[in-house]
């Protein structure tokens, strides 16, 4: 049973993308489409007949499955309504949130080779921005995470959510720095424009240029998942206030109403963030992510001094 | 109050908040958030010696608060902003090291300071971490008066370096006796006035007040 709440970021994740799309077209002063979009434009994708380059070879085949399925997997370790899978159940071996990263990164490096196999100029480009920026989010999202790991004693995101009440100063310079992480890596607006396909601008859309059918809709999907998981990840880091700690039928519903508020707090501070910001120049990147970098250092730093 | 104070680390939050507004110092471009950064430093730093004056119950503490709020707080951050208004000080900084540069060295600086005092020396007063944060932040005063090629930025410098061992001294000693914080208090005013009166001498002989234009020898 509560190995099963993975269902819930599968089949959610379109919602989230829709509601954070129609928050910042409420933010912009227009109607915007509704927030079940996502899910028409998946099911419409997978209804598609897919157009397949002659040049490519099976990477580019296998990459949606890979991608599809790796996030699925990390979907698995993440504690979202009850902390008590990952410490009873099956993945307990796995559910360690250093491996979740590099679950993610499986992924990415997928889909950056399947972006250099259709080889479009595009496709390169894409790929070899998106290294670029993860070379510098992932070690920043590990900071943030040994900070809350090392508050909880164990790198166990179960054990890490357990926590309750956590408000301190290195969780604080951590939270800020795990949005900027959080913000690049979904590729929202500061770093990366999810709605353009400005061949100058975009990393993560260059990547997903070659893919139609039924395979864009995979990546498109995975991607909701990651940005839901991500979110997720946060409030299990940083407010884990409300997570049921057991499987009771009650202290479900009230964690599932106390986690959706939670999710759509991260998903209107992102439309926020993405309406307020104008879109960054990608060689003005480093300088954004070394600060929040240096930010993440100083949390730790904190935590080690102070002790809290 | 007392424990309210405990039970929510206001101290901790607000030294922690000390030290991220000098370490911000070093990415800002415009010289008007850099006196804001200022100005963000100096009444964190006046809320920290109330909040401990609120703990300990001392009658000084409070004057010293206060004192640090009109000085620090209003008084010399409205005289910098006077003096980039009206003399044309050309709005951005431009410092030797890049920005992303001086970020990860005040970052080492703040490591440094860490592991250094990591046992830890005997305090008297209120808290170790403030100790620690108050060197880490002079540090980075320090390092911003080395790096910076206008008179107005290397002042902040000074100032920041000054609210830092203003903190240091506090935290050891629970501040200083009412006559020489008020000493201290009109010195550095007198400082900033008189850096301030160079800054236009320098911009009225060199059209410039970029520093690095005193190192020419003229005749």
């Amino acid at each position: 049973m509560e190995n099963l709440q993975f269902i819930i970021i599968i089949i959610f994740s379109p919602l989230i993308q829709g509601i954070i799309r129609k928050f910042k077209a409420g933010l912009q002063g227009r109607v915007g489409a509704g927030i079940l979009q996502p899910y028409y434009d998946i099911i419409r994708l997978l209804k598609k007949e897919m157009v397949l380059s002659t040049v490519t070879s099976w990477i580019f085949k296998i990459t949606p499955y890979i991608v599809f399925i790796s996030t699925i997997v990390a979907a698995m370790m993440v504690p979202v309504i009850t902390t008590k899978i990952t410490t009873k159940s099956s993945f307990s071996i796995m559910g360690d949130v250093i491996a979740l990263i590099y679950i993610f990164a499986l992924g990415k490096c997928f889909m950056a080779l399947a972006a250099l196999d259709a080889g479009t100029a595009f496709g390169g480009e894409g790929s070899s921005r998106e290294m670029i920026v993860s070379i510098l989010v992932e070690p920043m999202i590990m900071l943030c995470i040994f900070t809350t790991a090392i508050a909880a004693g164990s790198t166990n995101l179960a054990r890490i959510a357990e926590q309750g009440y956590i408000f301190t100063p290195s969780h604080v310079l951590a939270l800020f720095a795990f949005m900027v992480a959080v913000v690049a890596d979904t590729g929202r607006i500061p770093v990366d424009n999810p709605d353009t396909h400005l061949e100058l601008t975009m990393i993560h859309e260059g990547m997903l240029l070659e893919y139609s059918g039924k395979y864009l809709a995979l990546m498109e999907w995975s991607h909701y998942m990651k940005q839901m998981l991500l979110f997720t990840l946060a409030v299990d880091m940083f407010f884990p206030v409300g997570i049921a700690h057991n499987i009771e039928p009650s202290s479900l519903i009230v964690s599932s109403g106390v986690y959706s508020l939670k999710i759509l707090f991260m998903a209107g501070m992102m439309a926020i963030i993405e309406s307020t910001r104008a879109k960054m120049r990608f060689f003005q990147l480093p300088s954004l992510l070394g600060g929040s970098f240096v930010l993440a250092v100083l949390s730790l730093l904190t935590f080690i001094m102070i002790g809290k | 109050m007392k424990n309210w104070i405990d039970l929510l680390y206001v101290i901790d939050f607000i030294s922690v908040g000390i030290l991220l507004s000098a370490v911000v110092l070093n990415t800002l471009k415009r010289l008007e958030s850099c006196i804001k950064a200022y100005i963000f430093n100096s009444w964190l730093l006046s809320i920290l010696v109330f909040f401990v004056a609120i703990k300990t119950g001392n009658l000084h503490l409070y004057i010293a608060a206060f004192l640090t709020l009109a000085t620090k707080g209003i008084l010399i951050p409205m005289f910098l902003s006077k003096i980039v208004r009206q003399m044309k000080v050309t709005r951005t900084v431009e410092p030797y090291l890049s920005n992303s540069l001086s970020l990860t060295i005040s970052g080492i600086l703040v490591t440094i300071v860490y592991t250094s005092l990591r046992e830890g020396i005997l305090v008297t007063g209120f808290s170790v971490h403030v100790l620690k944060i108050s060197i880490a932040v002079a540090l980075i005063g320090l390092f911003i008066m080395i790096t910076r090629r206008k008179a107005i930025t290397q002042v902040l410098g000074l100032l920041f370096m000054e609210n830092g061992l203003f903190l240091a001294g506090f935290s050891l000693t629970f501040g200083m006796p009412i006559i020489i914080e008020l000493g201290i208090l009109f010195d550095m005013l007198m400082g900033v006035i008189i850096l301030g009166v160079f800054i236009v001498q320098i911009r009225r002989n060199f059209s410039s007040v970029d520093l690095d234009s005193l190192t020419t020898l003229k005749g």
